[in-house]
């Protein structure tokens, strides 16, 4: 089930960068999503987390949302931003330290979750939550030709 | 396979990013689909490229969940009048539901239980019994379907049985059960929850129940009867041609009513009955089945009380007959 799961996923890989490839003759990336169930197993009094197709999805789940990407050209490519719109449904969930900033304004700005604030109608500004979270995006200073590399975030569905 | 036949589909959508916000307790509503497209631009040289991903698609299952609270906080009084239990309903899952709700009287630690007798959907949501407006329903039947997050509020009517002795507590409990389905959580229900996704039972077990409780308000009534026997000759011997004073002293004890209490006395075979001698508190009632409160057949007399609260003054009825 997996294995097939992989190769489809493949083929939607391949169709997704056809007009990347079209566009743009000097580099090429491709960019594959995935979405996991983060899956909470306790055997034996031991927690442990198992990342699998999500077959079943209700709310309070968890979910990895991955972005893999790989630089298919044979020239190097630079200042790669990979901005990942977190669906309504689920809510981002960060301890901190991530490597990626968010923005809670669709887009419009962006930064540590602890700086971003949102606006409230008649009241000053409160800090952002990380439910408030529209928007995670990297910044990646260059990639060499043939390089890969997967980009993460945990969400939980309302 | 279904999640296989998900992407493909989705695959050649546009990279339309999610459905509808939700802001429900209860979570995201069943059916909704969590798509994931990510994009990327990066320099070669002069130039700036914008990809995109293909987008991931995952379907939000049903995710069964129901809760019972009780609104009848303090016991509710039943004896003379039956009582109305109210309980609420929610469907704490993400997908309409329907539940069997069942009433049951028989509760471990019960004084009494009570009898069961109307089991109602408010229809009006006006909280209060309304009979003939409010859906009554068979017990065990199902609800109405409930949407995500949506409660409705269920009646048990209850009467308190014969058995039943003044100022005893009871409890009546209301038990909703999922339609889609019941069990351990975890368990899945495939293809049965809204528009055809699967659904998951949730914490609750798919069923919840609460209890509300009842007090007892009855009155208990006591009859006493007493003859005092006046003969021909001065004495108190029962001969031929004595007369006998009948007396019946009424005590009603306990918190609740006797309701249209009717106190009846046949006459000894071997006596005839002395009209007009009925006598209530003191004062005589005719003999004919009319307006006052007495009334004496060939066979005996009828006085009609009323309804008689508990600890409410002894009533004292006579009436004399004459040994034949």
């Amino acid at each position: 089930m997996r294995k097939f799961s992989h190769g489809v996923m493949a083929a939607l890989v391949v169709l997704g960068a056809a007009p990347a490839l079209a566009l743009a003759a000097p580099g090429a990336v491709s960019l594959d999503s995935t979405i996991r169930l983060d899956k909470v197993i306790t055997e034996k009094g031991l927690t442990r987390h198992e990342l699998v197709a999500p077959q079943k999805v209700v709310p309070g789940n968890h979910l990895v949302f991955m972005t893999s990407y790989r630089n298919t050209g044979d020239k190097p490519v630079d200042h790669f931003i990979v901005t990942n719109p977190v669906p309504s449904a689920v809510a981002l969930e960060t301890a901190g330290g991530d490597s990626f900033e968010v923005s809670v304004d669709g887009g419009k700005t962006w930064g540590p979750l602890a700086q971003l604030t949102v606006a409230k109608p008649g009241a000053a500004p409160r800090s952002a939550q990380s439910a408030d979270v529209t928007h995670v995006r990297w910044v990646i200073p260059a990639i060499a030709p043939g390089a890969t590399g997967t980009l993460e975030y945990h969400a939980v569905v309302r | 396979m279904r999640r296989i036949n998900n992407l493909l589909a989705t695959g050649t959508v546009a990279f339309a990013l999610t459905a509808a916000p939700s802001a429900w307790a209860a979570g995201t509503i069943a059916g909704t689909l969590i798509q994931n497209t990510a994009s990327a631009t990066f320099s070669s040289g002069t130039s700036t490229t914008t990809i995109e991903s293909n987008t991931v698609s995952v379907k939000v299952d049903q995710l069964i969940g129901v809760a019972v609270t009780a609104l009848t906080t303090a016991p509710a009084t039943v004896g003379t009048a039956d009582a109305v239990l109210v309980y609420q309903v929610t469907n704490t899952g993400n997908g309409s539901d329907a539940f069997d709700l069942t009433g049951a009287p028989n509760v471990a630690g019960n004084g009494f239980n009570a009898t069961l007798r109307t089991v109602a959907i408010d229809t009006n949501g006006n909280g209060t019994y309304d009979p003939g407006v409010d859906t009554v329903i068979t017990n065990g039947a199902a609800s109405q379907a409930i949407a995500p997050d949506a409660s409705i509020k269920v009646f048990l009517v209850t009467a308190a049985p014969p058995a039943a002795t003044d100022a005893q507590t009871s409890q009546v409990r209301l038990t909703a059960v999922s339609t889609i389905g019941s069990g351990t959580p975890g368990t899945v229900f495939a293809g049965k929850g809204t528009s055809g996704v699967d659904a998951v039972v949730g914490a609750s077990g798919g069923t919840a129940n609460a209890l509300a409780g009842l007090i007892s308000s009855l009155a208990t009534v006591t009859l006493t009867k007493s003859a005092t026997i006046s003969d021909p000759y001065g004495g108190t011997n029962p001969v031929p041609g004595a007369m006998v004073l009948y007396s019946i002293l009424v005590h009603a004890t306990g918190s609740g009513t006797a309701n249209s209490l009717a106190v009846t006395d046949a006459f000894p075979a071997g006596t005839t009955y002395q009209p007009g001698t009925i006598m209530l508190a003191g004062s005589p009632l005719s003999d004919a089945a009319d307006s006052d409160a007495g009334a004496a057949s060939a066979s005996g007399i009828t006085v009609q009380l009323g309804n008689v609260a508990g600890g409410s003054p002894d009533k004292t009825i006579s009436f004399k007959v004459k040994i034949n």
